[in-house]
């Protein structure tokens, strides 16, 4: 089951980062060991607020179809929507891919109408 | 025929009784809307929301030839010794006279705020402010 193709209504993120250990000497001298040369724990935080109780179910049959944070995937352009800079600056870096970092939250506002906030964090 | 209300066409009935003395009524309705706006939309759009109603009067604070005092039926639902309960409501039916042709709207309502008092040289009055419970029961307006 595809991610759902819905356009948030705002969006974080966060690039991640690379392996690195760093060492202080007892002199102050610092070094810098990289562990890895990938980029991975990229974060992003979507909110749906105010769609259709319909499409906020997506999300829940979404996280269901991955077993939960178990399983990875990619996303559809339209989380990037409103981005005019490259989607490849806002989507998981190189070899890695999107996975649910926790449940996704669901609150209902009106009969019909509800609000979902979803953390996606990119791995390996 | 054409016609401009005034104050004179206006009513107010609690409960089904006409207040004798009523010199004003508002009635306000709002609609919450839920703003639907997504990333890269460059006009704002909404999903219509959950309705409220509410609105104020001033009756005077008088009593005819039978001791009948309208004022009190609404002062009551605030001012009194036990506490307010959910079956407190009053209907409220906000009129506006064209002959034989009325424009109502009626709506159940919580009494939320009663002044009244008295003055030196003024007639004592009761400002009542109401809040709808519900939807609107008669809109022939």
């Amino acid at each position: 089951m595809t991610f759902p193709t819905l356009t948030p209504t705002s969006r974080e993120f966060t690039p991640g980062a690379w392996p690195i250990k760093s060492y202080n000497s007892q002199s102050g001298a610092e070094v810098r060991i990289l562990y890895g040369s990938q980029r991975t724990n990229a974060k992003l935080s979507l909110s749906y607020e105010n769609v259709t109780d319909a499409n906020a179910q997506l999300f829940i049959d979404n996280y269901a179809a991955n077993i939960g944070t178990l399983r990875t995937f990619t996303l559809p352009s339209a989380v990037r929507n409103g981005w005019n800079g490259s989607s490849a600056t806002l989507d998981a870096p190189a070899g890695t891919a999107w996975r649910y970092e926790g449940e996704p939250q669901l609150r209902s506002v009106r009969p019909g109408r509800s609000s979902v906030t979803v953390n996606l964090v990119a791995v390996i | 025929m054409a016609k401009v209300y005034t104050g004179r066409d206006g009513r107010l009935l609690i409960d089904g009784t006409e207040q004798i003395k009523v010199s004003s009524w508002t009635l306000t309705g709002a609609l919450e809307v839920l703003e639907t706006t997504t990333l890269g939309d460059s006009q704002r759009s909404y999903a219509p929301g959950v309705q409220e109603f509410n609105g104020s009067a001033t009756i005077l604070y008088y009593k005819d030839d039978t001791g009948r005092n309208d004022a009190a039926t609404a002062l009551k639902k605030v001012l009194r010794v036990a506490g307010v309960s959910s079956s407190d409501t009053v209907t409220l039916r906000l009129r506006l006279v064209d002959g034989n042709t009325n424009s109502d709207v009626e709506l159940t309502a919580y009494i939320t705020s009663v002044t009244f008092g008295a003055s030196v040289g003024e007639v004592s009055r009761a400002d009542i402010s109401f809040q709808g419970t519900g939807a609107l029961t008669a809109v022939t307006i």
